[in-house]
């Protein structure tokens, strides 16, 4: 190869680079993604609207200071978030910029707050996961596909998931819990009325049940599983069409002393049984999976 | 005459041509007076009132095709009014008012779930005693079947760590399988309606995509599936056992999440394009 020949190449090859990266140069910057962080004072209980109509996480922490501080994470130009403040009320929506569908990555809104301790909640996201901890406030929190992590939460919890599931840890106040595919991990509550309902996910309830609570858990197809501890109280009444209900607690559930006439089903299998003086109650079905009661060692 | 035998005495007979025995309660009896008085007026405001508007005939068409559906009548009489083409009637139902359909449906859901719980109540207050029975628990652990499995797994009837005899003598006596109450009718109209008012406001979805989002798209439509599924298995075994409670409230709970669940995939199709 003559030298004028390895320099032309050598000059294509170099163009040829430049113009593939200022082609891509616009590319990448689109996705670079901008972080921002808004801060809103407030006087008494604050009450946070989140509609994240696009994905992404929320992530909601408290501290001891009487201000809000919302930080997002986003891709501009793809996602617009708009946020206002009306007194105490603080409401941010988060939509897609784009047309057309999308890898959840693209059009993504991650959210990450820290909110007083005394706060309400109101959370609603596609795919991403919402996570609260240490906040005693009224809640609403709404997935499509995200998961929903509550950790040292208290107050009137309704989670509504289409196929996320949810894992309360250390949970207190009240919970409802509505899922088609999400299951439910109900982990150390202090809860004193448990409303869950999935039509395929599966249930576990492992804690203790206050004394005149109300704690019902009913499960399509999955597996309802619940967990007590010797000095629990409460009546139980466990009921499944095509499942078995599984009681590895015999010992320890004993016939209903209340006196109360419990119609047995033809159609399904039944137990009903008391566990110490019988003062919270228990209802557990599964259409066709299985009910299993065990105590905690 | 006791008051008590006035108000049956009004009840079958109106309050006109009342017998004589009647009127000489009334006579004596200002209570009865007042109920009198009282059901006088309700009558003369009744007849103030303007005739009831028909319905339309969809309604008819409606009402008779689940009716026929549910097996309660069988004769094919013409519903339609004379005159007017059966075709309206059709594609007046099936015009795409997708809200109120949804609407309509959450309505239907609702009033369903309210004649399930109203009828819980009359079952557990009708049962009547029967041959005590054994509680069918399994006293060791078992195996989750799986979704497919046909039969229950047969358990063995073993109470809690007692005799069988004794646990049931302790529980009380269960109701036999002829006092098990059916559903009413309307119970199952309602049912019907909520199915068929779920189902055309499915087929109202777009095909395309219904957001942005290809894994939002993907995770409604196989939650639609998984719930149509299991309404189907419902449905059939409600078909074979009519009277049986609790698939009842497992229908009619997919019910209120699949009435949800259109309404999230409209609301979300309309938010986004």
């Amino acid at each position: 190869m003559l030298p004028q020949q390895k320099m032309v190449r050598g000059l294509l090859s170099v163009v040829g680079a430049g113009l593939f990266l200022s082609a891509a140069a616009p590319a990448f910057a689109g996705t670079t993604e901008q972080q921002e962080e808004r801060h809103f004072t407030v006087k008494d209980r604050p009450m946070v609207i989140i509609n994240n109509i696009v994905n992404g996480r929320i992530e909601v922490k408290s501290w001891k200071n009487h201000e809000v501080v919302v930080t997002t994470t986003m891709v501009p130009g793809k996602v617009a978030v708009d946020a206002e403040q009306v007194g105490d009320r603080i409401d941010i929506n988060a939509s897609s910029l784009v047309d057309g569908v999308r890898q959840p990555h693209e059009v993504e809104a991650n959210f990450q707050l820290l909110v007083p301790e005394q706060t309400e909640l109101q959370l609603r996201t596609q795919t991403g996961l919402i996570l609260v901890e240490q906040v005693n406030g009224d809640m609403k929190l709404q997935s499509v596909a995200g998961d929903i992590n509550l950790k040292e939460v208290s107050g009137y919890i309704i989670v509504k998931t289409t196929g996320g599931s949810l894992v309360c840890t250390l949970c207190s106040g009240r919970l409802e819990f509505n899922s088609i595919s999400g299951g439910a991990q109900i982990l150390q509550p202090s809860l004193s009325n448990v409303n869950v309902m999935t039509t395929t996910g599966n249930i576990l309830y492992d804690g203790d049940f206050v004394r005149t609570g109300l704690y019902t858990m009913n499960s399509g197809r999955g597996v309802v599983e619940v967990r007590f501890s010797g000095t629990d109280s409460f009546d139980l009444n466990a009921q499944t069409y095509r499942g078995t209900v599984d009681n590895q607690a015999a010992d320890f559930l004993k016939p209903d002393t209340h006196g109360k006439h419990h119609s047995q089903s033809k159609f399904s299998h039944s137990l009903f049984g008391t566990v110490g003086q019988g003062f919270a109650k228990v209802e557990l079905s599964s259409y066709s999976g299985t009910i299993r009661i065990l105590k905690r060692d | 005459m006791q008051c008590k035998e006035l108000e049956a005495v009004l009840e079958s007979g109106g309050l006109h041509s009342l017998p004589s025995e009647a009127r000489a309660h009334l006579a004596g009896c200002s209570g009865c007076q007042d109920l009198l008085a009282d059901l006088s007026a309700i009558v003369v405001a009744a007849k103030r009132f303007p005739r009831e508007v028909t319905p339309p005939d969809r309604v008819w068409v409606s009402v008779r095709a689940q009716l026929e559906l549910e097996g309660i009548i069988r004769d094919r009489e013409p519903v339609v009014a004379e005159g007017v083409p059966w075709w309206r009637g059709v594609a007046d139902f099936f015009r795409p008012r997708v809200l109120a359909g949804v609407g309509a449906g959450l309505l239907a859901v609702l009033a369903g779930s309210y004649l399930v719980e109203h009828h819980g109540t009359g079952h557990v207050a009708e049962s009547r005693p029967a041959s005590p029975a054994p509680v069918q628990v399994s006293q060791k652990p078992t195996i989750a079947p799986a979704p497919s499995e046909e039969k229950p797994a047969v358990r063995t009837a073993k109470p809690l760590g007692q005799p069988a005899r004794e646990v049931a003598a302790a529980q009380g006596p269960r109701p036999t399988a002829a006092l098990e109450l059916r559903p009413s009718p309307s119970e199952d109209i309602y049912f019907g309606n909520s199915a068929s008012v779920l189902d055309k406001t499915e087929s109202s979805l777009p095909s395309r995509e219904l957001t942005n989002n290809a894994a939002v798209d993907a995770a409604l439509r196989q939650n639609l599936r998984t719930l149509n599924e299991f309404i189907a298995e419902c449905q059939a075994r409600l078909k074979q056992n009519p009277e049986d409670q609790l698939t009842r409230e497992y229908l009619n709970m997919a019910y209120q999440q699949k009435a949800e669940l259109l309404t999230s995939m409209l609301d979300s199709g309309r938010s986004e394009h």
